[in-house]
């Protein structure tokens, strides 16, 4: 899927540098097909797959976590308001998770943008994470930032409960 | 339902349109189409983008003040339903809008005028209020103005060279 996505910028690099003018086409090689995006800062949002690293925005201990598997089997990988298995890389030195170990998580801030029933879209700045336990309730007992409504229908309520802000 | 604004270029965005970003401080963006949008990305300020509402309301282009804005104000005051309530509304919305484009349409008559009053009274206007810009105040006035006599001194070197 990275191949397929690192093709797609490519084409979209190339047509982008078609339109700018042959000058710049020397100087922007084709192995730095995705640097070119940078020129206006745009990223190319996916989902959240394995090895992503995502933020934990509770006080459970944990700062970092790499996804190693997005549940519910979805082929492409988990998206907002989705749980993912996570193991924590980076940690807080007295928490109640410590470092190596594997938890479970629910997205609640994802840069992909996700379609809500209105027909809009919403996206957030970062890629964001809640750690629970196996039954859904969470670790930690506060949620920091906002977190978006399509906690509801997954019926995360506790974590909407913790939350600050609901987007 | 709700009609929102667009940060950007301020036009209303409709349910299913455009995208929401919602910052990691909680302030919601909404974009009405991805040209507000990737604007937003490349950091421009709707300021100093010609083709936005703040632009022109900032440059006095557009009306800034008017009493038809006050009825478009956000209320989160839930309104019970009332069958003539809604009836008079969606009249009353109309009649505003039609109201709104016209006094629209006059303050840019308005600002598109000639102005009026010839040429001249327009220059002798600048020239009594802006005048202390070509020549300082104090040399105007009268009782500064003295004349004093000058003794011309022939120097003798060069009445000799001669």
């Amino acid at each position: 899927m990275a191949a397929a996505l690192a093709s797609k910028c490519s084409r979209v690099g190339r047509s982008f540098l078609g339109g700018l003018g042959n000058n710049l086409s020397g100087l922007l090689s084709a192995s730095h097909e995705l640097t070119c995006n940078t020129f206006l800062s745009q990223q190319q949002r996916t989902f959240i797959q394995m090895r992503t690293i995502l933020k934990v925005v509770d006080n459970s201990g944990a700062k970092k976590v790499m996804c190693i598997q997005a549940l519910k089997a979805r082929k492409k990988g988990a998206r907002l308001g989705d749980t993912i298995v996570a193991s924590v890389k980076e940690a807080h030195p007295n928490g109640k998770v410590k470092k190596g170990k594997v938890v479970y998580g629910v997205v609640v801030r994802a840069a992909m943008q996700r379609g809500r029933c209105d027909g809009s879209e919403v996206k957030f700045d970062d890629n964001a994470v809640v750690l629970v336990d196996k039954q859904g309730q969470p670790i930690g007992t506060r949620v920091f930032g906002p977190v978006p409504h399509e906690l509801r229908k997954k019926k995360h309520v506790k974590i909407l409960s913790l939350a600050e802000h609901i987007a | 339902m709700r009609l929102e604004k667009c940060w950007f270029c301020s036009s209303t965005v409709y349910p299913g349109h455009g995208i929401q970003f919602v910052r990691n401080d909680a302030k919601i963006f909404r974009f009405c189409r991805s040209k507000c949008h990737k604007n937003f990305k490349m950091k421009r300020n709707p300021r100093k983008v010609k083709w936005t509402k703040a632009y022109r309301r900032l440059r006095g282009k557009d009306m800034t003040q008017d009493s038809t804005f006050e009825f478009e104000r956000k209320r989160n005051r839930p309104e019970r339903y009332d069958r003539n309530l809604t009836e008079n509304t969606l009249k009353a919305i109309k009649k505003i809008d039609k109201v709104r484009v016209d006094r629209e349409a006059k303050h840019h008559q308005k600002r598109m005028k000639k102005d009026k009053r010839p040429k001249i009274n327009i220059d002798a206007q600048e020239l009594k209020q802006s005048l202390n810009m070509v020549k300082a105040p104090d040399a105007l006035r009268q009782d500064l103005l003295k004349k004093v006599q000058v003794q011309k001194q022939v120097d003798q070197t060069y009445a000799m060279e001669e």
